[in-house]
C-alpha cells in the first residue's frame, strides 16, 4: 500500500502544497517532487515582481507580437478567457491600476492591517463593474508562431488567474496517479484515478478556524478574498482586488468567496466574480456551489445548481 | 379314500396354505418395512447434508473452479438447494441398492474435502477488506484560503 507524498513550499506569494498518492510510495514522492519543480518554475516565469521573469519581459516588450513559451501562451489565453467568462469583471490587464492602487511589490511577509480595520476605514459598498475598454479582448495568441499578440504597453497580470491555470496544468500531469491535490495558494485542483473524495476546508478570512468544509473527487476549488493583501496609504485602506471600472480596491460587501468548478482556472474566475458583484448577485456566479463570507462575518454556503459531473459532461 | 380322511387332507392343505400365506405376508411386511427404513434413512442423510450446506456435487465443481472468479461461488450458494433436488433423485431412479449406500457412506470423506474449500473462501473473504482498506485510506485534507 502506497503512502501519499506531501510537499509544502513558498510559491506565488503564499504557500503551495502538493499531495500525490501513486501506485507505490516512491513513485508518489517522485511525482510530488516533479510537481513542486513545475510550480516553482512557473512562479519564476510568471512573477510580476521579478525583473527578469518572462512575464515582466513580455509586459515591457515594445513589439505587438512577442515570442513566448507555452506557459506564457497559456497565461495570455487564460487572461482573455477570464475576461470573456466573467463579462469583464475578472480583468487581468489592470497592472497599471493595481500599481497605482499601491500593489507595486510582493506583500509576502509584510504585516498587513487587519481586515476589520480595512473594512472600518472604507464604509462605502458597491458592486464592481467591467472596464469600458475591455482591454483583455485585444489579447491573442498564435500557437503556430508561439507568440503573444497584444498592444504594446498593455500589461498582463498573473495574479489568481495564473495560480488556477498552474494548478490545472500540474494536475493534468498527475491525473494518472491514484489521488492528487495541487494547491496553488488557495486555488486547488483535485483528482486521481482512484476517485477518492478529498476534504477541502475553507479558511476564515478573519483569522479563525475553518468556516466550512467541502468534499471533491474530481474538480477544483478556489478562494478569492480581500483580507490577505491589504495595505494603507494616504487614500486609506486598499487591497489587491480592483473594481475594473474605477481601478480602485473593490469593497462590495463580500470579503471572501469560494467557488467550486471543473477546473481551478474557472473556480478562480467564479470566486473573483462572485466577490466583485457583491452579496446580491454572488450566487449567480457560483453555479457549482461555494461559500461566501460577508463584511459582517456572516458565512453563506451556496447550494449546487449544476453538479461538477454534469459540467464535465457539458465541457 | 373315506370321507374323514379326505376332510383331514383338505384341512391339512388349508392349514399349509394358510401357513404359506402367513409366511409370505410376513416376508412382504419385512420387505416393505426394510424398504421404508432404507428410504427414510437415505433421505434423512440427504436432508442433513443439504441442510448443512455440504453438497458433494457442488463441492466437486467448485474445486475445479478455483482459478476462476470466486465471487461466482459465493453467488452460487443460494442455488445449492435447487442443485440438491436433482442430486437427490439419483437414489430413487437407480434404486436403493448397495452401491448407492456406499456412495453416501463416502460422503463424510467428501465433507472433509469441502471444508478446506470453505477455509479458502474465508481467506478470500479476509483478503477483500485488506483491499478495501487500501481504497478507503482518506486523502489528506487541503485548505483553500485567499490567493
Amino acid at each position: 500500500m502506497s503512502v501519499e507524498a506531501h510537499r509544502g513550499f513558498d510559491c506565488f506569494g503564499g504557500t503551495a502544497t502538493i499531495h500525490v498518492r501513486a501506485a507505490d510510495t516512491a513513485a508518489g514522492e517522485e511525482a510530488a517532487d516533479l510537481a513542486r519543480k513545475q510550480l516553482l518554475d512557473a512562479h519564476r516565469r510568471l512573477s510580476r515582481f521579478s525583473a527578469d521573469s518572462e512575464l515582466t519581459r513580455l509586459n515591457e516588450d515594445p513589439r505587438w507580437e512577442v515570442p513566448a513559451s507555452p506557459l506564457m501562451l497559456a497565461l495570455a489565453d487564460a487572461v482573455a478567457q477570464a475576461g470573456s467568462h466573467s463579462g469583464g469583471l475578472v480583468d487581468g490587464t489592470l497592472v497599471d491600476a493595481i500599481e497605482r492602487a499601491g500593489y507595486r511589490r510582493s506583500l509576502e511577509g509584510d504585516p498587513p492591517i487587519t481586515l476589520e480595520a480595512a473594512l472600518a476605514s472604507r464604509t462605502e459598498r458597491a458592486p464592481a463593474q467591467p472596464h469600458p475598454d475591455r482591454l483583455w479582448r485585444t489579447i491573442g495568441i498564435s500557437a503556430a508562431d508561439a507568440t503573444v499578440i497584444r498592444p504594446p504597453g498593455m500589461k498582463i497580470d498573473s495574479g489568481g488567474i495564473a495560480k488556477g491555470l498552474i494548478a490545472d496544468l500540474v494536475g493534468a500531469e498527475l491525473r494518472d496517479h491514484r489521488a492528487y491535490a495541487v494547491d496553488c495558494c488557495g486555488d486547488i485542483r483535485i483528482g486521481g484515478s482512484a476517485g477518492q473524495e478529498r476534504r477541502v476546508l475553507v479558511d476564515d478570512p478573519f483569522g479563525g478556524g475553518p468556516i466550512h468544509e467541502l468534499a471533491l473527487r474530481d474538480g477544483a476549488v478556489a478562494t478569492s478574498g480581500i483580507g490577505r493583501r491589504c495595505w494603507v496609504d494616504a487614500s486609506g485602506a486598499g487591497h489587491h482586488i480592483l473594481d475594473p471600472s474605477s481601478g480602485e480596491s473593490a469593497f462590495t460587501g463580500i470579503v471572501q468567496a469560494t467557488a467550486l468548478a471543473p477546473s481551478a482556472f474557472l473556480a478562480e474566475v467564479y470566486a473573483k466574480a462572485a466577490l466583485l458583484v457583491g452579496p446580491e448577485r454572488a450566487e449567480e456566479w457560483l453555479p457549482h456551489g461555494g461559500v461566501v463570507v460577508r463584511d459582517d462575518k456572516a458565512v453563506e454556503a451556496i447550494a449546487v445548481r449544476q453538479p461538477l459531473s454534469e459540467a464535465a459532461v457539458a465541457a | 379314500m373315506d370321507p374323514i380322511e379326505n376332510h383331514e387332507r383338505k384341512r391339512e392343505a388349508q392349514r399349509r396354505r394358510g401357513a404359506q400365506r402367513q409366511k409370505a405376508g410376513e416376508l412382504r411386511g419385512r420387505v416393505v418395512a426394510i424398504s421404508l427404513i432404507c428410504f427414510v434413512l437415505l433421505w434423512g442423510i440427504v436432508f442433513v447434508q443439504m441442510a448443512t450446506g455440504n453438497d458433494p456435487v457442488l463441492g466437486n465443481s467448485s474445486s475445479t473452479a478455483k482459478g476462476s472468479g470466486h465471487r461466482h461461488r459465493h453467488r452460487a450458494r443460494p442455488t445449492v438447494e435447487s442443485d440438491a433436488s436433482t442430486d437427490s433423485e439419483e437414489p430413487e431412479t437407480s434404486g436403493a441398492g448397495e452401491p448407492e449406500v456406499e456412495q453416501f457412506s463416502e460422503e463424510p470423506a467428501e465433507e472433509e474435502f469441502v471444508e478446506p474449500e470453505e477455509e479458502f473462501s474465508e481467506e478470500e473473504f479476509e483478503a477483500e477488506p485488506v483491499e478495501e482498506a487500501f481504497v478507503e485510506e482518506e486523502p489528506a485534507p487541503v485548505t483553500t484560503s485567499q490567493s
